[in-house]
């Protein structure tokens, strides 16, 4: 895991998709109060990159997506998707895209809303039907198909606006905030899917408050606050990264002899125990240390992921 | 990639609009239309049926004008502002579709749907009254959707309330118009401005009634309507979708 400078690529020798180049969003009142939304906000995207947006409520990750569909214009800076003004690529290639609140005329039937936005995502009358079905039965809707939108739960509901957003093969998928109302099951069928999803030419944003999720998707994960960048996050793991320093440990056997790998471990009862390292190579040197005495590990968690450290450090405490 | 396939989505724009809004103007049309003329053709027996030459004929003409205005005034509410509304925009224009051309065709939409619900009430009408000529007031429910819808068009792009704005300022613009209309001065100049509405009774009584009516007039009307569609269009373009 790495910090890294908000412009650097994970790929550098993938193509450029996305590029915001110090954006910035000011809303205006009537009475000419004003809100900065967002502040001189740069970040490339490159292809077959998954980018997570994270950042607390407020912090700005909605207008920063909205602004790259061309639904907001930003009142400084540029947007571009492939080269082009993001809503003149929009309006020319499609972008599937699930928004945060899944607003789809409640009188619709459910099968029919894909029929619809198949129709003007330009998939062919002949293909629609295979596509339609397709995407329901990925997202598990076939029982709920003939109903209305208005009678579908909220997990229903989040997984209609996923299946519009699967319907074309789009090069570019933004999700915000995809596994919200979903259940255990399904955010771990979401993983799956979007891990099938993954493809050398595709980009994929995920905008989430879950960092776990954006830890386990994400190749990169950009940390908002305040309308502005405040780091990037790299979720591979490097050799002389920045790591938790916390770990719990749950050992099944050897209990005595923790202490003589892990000076310094507290018991937290059951078997666990809370250790303290500095790096990577230090845990992996005193796990084998306690292996070698007779341990047996059971399991290792860091106390909070690096993402989460991360994330703490960059929005503060309080959040 | 492919582009969406916007004129093929106009059969779902003309359902919706069928449902959504072509049934109320059927509705109120047959009792708005009901209840003013059936007390009179009980009246006047035979003689309301004598056409342009019936006492009853301006009435009429008054009434079958008034339902398409409010008509066209239901087909043009919300016709862009809802969607921002609801927020159904963004799933919409996440598509490869141009918001510009989405709601140019659905306002070309409405227009068809308005002269389809004209046509079955006029049917209606001409029944009773068969001096009562179906495509006069085709043509008239046509040129008002433009004249009319065109305004508010441009407000429903620039303002969430647009069904009220758009009474206001036509029921505003034949007020002001009344009273300031025939003054000197600044005040005379510019209600020039305002919405061409005091030109409609001439025009609804001629075209209605004799398929013709003052050129000018006409040309008048049509324009105004026109450029505030456009400038509703540039507007859309120019503009956010979301707020």
């Amino acid at each position: 895991m790495a910090v890294v400078p908000p412009t650097s690529d994970l790929n550098r020798a993938a193509a450029l998709v996305i590029e915001f180049r110090n954006v910035g969003k000011t809303y205006k009142s009537l009475l000419g109060n004003s809100v900065k939304a967002v502040e001189e906000f740069s970040l490339q995207v490159v292809e077959g990159e998954i980018l997570g947006i994270a950042g607390p409520n407020g912090a700005g990750k909605t207008t920063i997506i909205a602004m790259m569909l061309g639904y907001l214009r930003p009142t400084k800076g540029t947007v571009e998707i492939n080269g082009l003004p993001a809503r003149v690529y929009v309006e020319r290639n499609g972008i599937g895209y699930l928004s945060e609140l899944i607003a789809i005329p409640p009188k619709w039937r459910a099968d029919t809303a894909l029929v619809r936005y198949a129709t003007l995502a330009g998939i062919a009358d002949a293909e629609i039907p295979t596509r339609v079905n397709e995407v329901i039965e990925k997202l598990g809707l076939a029982e709920h198909r003939d109903k209305k939108v208005k009678a579908l739960s909220k997990g229903n509901l989040q997984r209609l606006g996923l299946a519009q957003a699967l319907l074309r093969d789009d090069q570019i998928l933004v999700l915000d905030e995809p596994t919200h109302g979903l259940d255990p099951v399904w955010t771990q069928r979401f993983r799956g899917i979007v891990e099938e999803l993954r493809r050398p030419d595709r980009t994929i944003l995920i905008a989430s408050h879950n960092l776990d999720e954006l830890q386990r998707l994400a190749d990169r994960v950009a940390i908002i606050d305040h309308g502005r960048l405040q780091r990037v996050v790299s979720t591979g793991y490097e050799e002389n990264a920045p790591t938790a320093t916390r770990f719990r440990l749950t050992l099944a056997g050897g209990f005595d002899r923790i202490r003589e790998s892990f000076p310094l471990a507290e018991s937290a009862g059951r078997g666990e125990y809370d250790v303290t390292v500095r790096s990577i190579q230090e845990l992996n040197a005193a796990l084998a240390d306690l292996m070698r005495r007779g341990g047996l590990v059971a399991s290792v968690v860091p106390e909070r992921s690096v993402l989460e450290q991360q994330f703490r450090e960059a929005v503060g405490e309080s959040q | 990639m492919k582009r969406g396939r916007l004129g093929k989505y106009s059969l779902w724009q003309f359902r919706d609009f069928a449902i959504d809004r072509g049934i109320a103007i059927l509705i109120i049309g047959l009792l708005w239309g009901y209840t003013l003329v059936e007390p009179l053709r009980r009246a006047m027996g035979s003689a309301f049926s004598m056409g342009p030459s019936s006492p009853a004929w301006p009435l009429l003409i008054t009434v079958a004008s008034s339902i398409v205005s409010l008509s066209v005034l239901i087909a043009v509410n919300g016709i862009v502002s809802a969607d921002r509304k609801m927020g159904y925009y963004r799933f919409l224009f996440s598509k490869p579709v141009s918001a510009v051309a989405y709601y140019s065709q659905q306002f070309v939409v409405y227009l068809v749907g308005v002269v389809a619900a004209m046509l079955v009430l006029s049917g209606v009408l001409h029944t009773i009254v068969p001096d009562f000529s179906i495509v006069n007031y085709l043509l008239y429910t046509a040129l008002i959707f433009v004249a009319m819808g065109g305004i508010g068009f441009f407000i429903s792009v620039a303002t969430r309330f647009d069904w009220l704005t758009l009474a206001a300022v036509w029921l505003g613009s034949r007020v002001l118009r009344e009273f300031y209309g025939a003054k000197p001065g600044l005040p005379g100049k510019l209600v020039q401005l305002l919405p061409p509405v005091h030109k409609l009774n001439d025009v609804a009584t001629g075209l209605i009634t004799n398929g013709s009516a003052p050129t000018n007039d006409v040309i008048w009307l049509l324009a105004y309507g026109a450029l505030f569609f456009v400038l509703g269009l540039v507007l859309l373009r120019q503009g956010s979708l979301a707020d």
